[in-house]
């Protein structure tokens, strides 16, 4: 009851940013970024932390909501919420698939399936025609019962609201049978199934639940972005980034994936942008011509995969349970 | 005649060419405390794997009360009322002593307060309350033990299946270990007991069941056991006396 009142209340202040901020669409856009992640990355954590069961291909659910949003709106003109709700039947059928053949397995099976699922989706929507192959799909303009969905004040919200609900989920998950089904089964599967555990419904039950929040995550970004391509949502540097995020932040814990988004998605963002080797020259550091200068301004863009990266192996040798573990234990 | 609350035919298990158990019957009665002994590689925990669902029989039938069970997933097993330890203990080591014994009292109840409730009664009953906060990993063995028995007490067996509870124990904390379990008979629970302290075997059980390469070779009171001349070769070694 007390996280969720904390959730309530970081939601209203999260809520009240936009109009402080006024006409600010370069911050507005990171923030709905840092949302979607931190979303995304406590929506994995329901299977990879509770669970135990690492998924490698959660593009593929993020996929599935937005490609069947955007489907469904460019040929059919579909109300994009209810392009919203097929993308989680598809979502959640291929989890069903995936959960039903791997989770009679013990061991890495499902890890290894997760990509390989992932990456058969990822294909064949590149080779189908319906899918846009490797052009995607382009949106002029989406309306929502008449409003232009062109602002970005709307997706602000519905990111928040979608990280809410999977806070929320969270929070249940940790006061209820099915939360403490699922940490036996990450802790000992044995132990787990001597106790009365149906390990292969628990896990199939918390993927589902993964994967619908995932495919919602999707479905709001494709309409938010009005353009999806197979790099863009059903990449394995999404799984992976999804993944680092939780890691880096703690996994397991109900604010470790949301302080990993706040983290990472700006710093990503400020290599991109090229903030970090522009300051370095700006402050003196590094000088603009030299070779250093030169190498940084060229090259630290691309590395924001890199410096993740280094971060992980640093958190796994100094705090395995992440940013969030060094503060308090594990609960 | 009253049917036994758990009957073993002709129970074979093979590993590729690799014989386990090899025609094996036996049967337990109601409230029974029932001891399976015999030198190590005798195949009792295999045994124990077989009754319990986590390994499929080769040929033969394990009924349980009444129902064939042979073909049971172990969640299911536990399900029915049949409920075991583990040699090497298997604590959920990340979650507190408390947690541990409430996934237990799940299987017989949803609700949260309820399954506290109940995984503090048991916690009371082996002597662990007041480690309830503790994290499992961080207790000593002979806690470990303790709690590996609280926690499938919470799933209210009708059959407790314990497997070495006693082994690494101290004579203490393996007194404490046997009359809990008497105590949890008197309950009205039935109970099989795989150990390899004769002591404590003889002290505590009705009837046993010596297991040697597989094979069942001898079965009685404690007394007769003791007494047997191929159990004394086989396993007690010659110097033996009860």
């Amino acid at each position: 009851m007390k996280q969720l009142i904390i959730v309530a209340l970081l939601a209203a202040l999260a809520a009240a940013i936009p109009s402080l901020l006024g006409e600010n669409p370069y911050i507005i856009g990171l923030l709905i970024s840092v949302l979607m992640m931190a979303a995304l990355s406590s929506a994995w954590n329901i299977i990879g932390g509770f669970a135990g069961q690492y998924s490698f291909g959660h593009a593929a659910y993020f996929g599935a909501g937005a490609y069947t949003t955007m489907i469904l709106i460019s040929s059919w003109n579909v109300n994009p919420l209810a392009g919203m709700v097929a993308g989680i039947a598809i979502a959640a059928v291929i989890a069903l698939i995936t959960g039903s053949i791997v989770f009679g397995l013990r061991g890495h099976y499902f890890a290894l399936a997760s990509i390989a699922v992932a990456e058969i989706i990822r294909l064949s929507v590149l080779n189908f025609e319906f899918t846009g192959g490797a052009q995607g799909i382009l949106l002029a303009n989406v309306t929502l019962w008449g409003l232009d969905l062109n602002s970005k004040d709307p997706f602000y919200y519905g990111m928040l609201l979608l990280l809410v609900v999977t806070l929320a989920v969270t929070i249940w998950l940790r006061k209820s049978k099915t939360g403490y089904y699922l940490q036996a089964i990450r802790e000992d599967q044995d132990a787990a199934s001597s106790l009365g555990i149906n390990l292969a419904r628990y896990k199939n039950r918390s993927l589902l639940l993964s994967a619908a929040l995932t495919s919602v995550a999707g479905s709001l970004y494709s309409v938010y972005i009005r353009f999806i391509d197979t790099s863009a949502v059903l990449d394995l540097r999404l799984s992976i980034e999804i993944i680092l995020t939780a890691i880096i932040g703690g996994v397991g814990t109900l604010w470790g994936p949301v302080l990993g988004a706040i983290l990472l998605v700006p710093l990503a963002e400020m290599l991109r942008s090229n903030v970090i080797g522009d300051s370095l020259v700006k402050l003196g550091i590094v000088s603009e011509t030299s070779a250093l200068g030169v190498f940084l301004s060229e090259n630290l863009a691309h590395a924001h995969v890199l410096v993740y990266g280094i971060i992980t192996v640093l958190c796994i040798l100094y705090m395995p349970k992440g940013i969030l573990g060094l503060f308090r234990r594990i609960k | 005649m009253i049917e036994p609350l758990l009957k073993i035919s002709h129970v074979n298990k093979h590993f590729g060419g690799n014989i386990a158990v090899s025609d094996v019957s036996f049967a337990v009665e109601e409230q029974q405390i029932f001891g399976l002994i015999g030198p190590n590689g005798a195949g009792k925990t295999t045994l124990f794997n077989c009754i319990t669902g986590f390994y499929p029989v080769t040929s033969g039938d394990v009924i349980f009360d009444n129902r064939k069970i042979n073909n049971l997933r172990p969640d299911a097993v536990c399900r029915l009322g049949m409920a075991r330890t583990w040699q090497r203990v298997k604590p959920l080591s990340s979650l507190s002593v408390l947690e541990n014994v409430m996934i237990g009292a799940f299987s017989i109840t949803r609700s949260l307060t309820e399954a506290r409730e109940k995984a503090q009664e048991q916690l009371t009953q082996v002597g662990l309350s007041d480690y309830a906060t503790q994290l499992a990993g961080s207790l000593s063995i002979g806690l470990k033990k303790k709690l590996e028995l609280a926690r499938v007490l919470a799933t209210k067996p009708k059959m407790l299946l314990l497997d070495e509870i006693c082994g690494g124990l101290n004579h203490t904390e393996t007194d404490t270990l046997l009359q809990i379990i008497r105590d949890v008979r008197k309950q009205g629970t039935t109970i099989v007991f795989i150990e390899h302290d004769m002591k404590a075997v003889t002290s505590i059980c009705d009837h046993i069941v010596v297991l040697n390469s597989g094979v069942k070779l001898a079965e009685g009171t404690p007394a007769e056991i003791t007494r047997n001349q191929e159990v004394i070769a086989a396993y007690l070694g010659g110097g033996y006396h009860a």
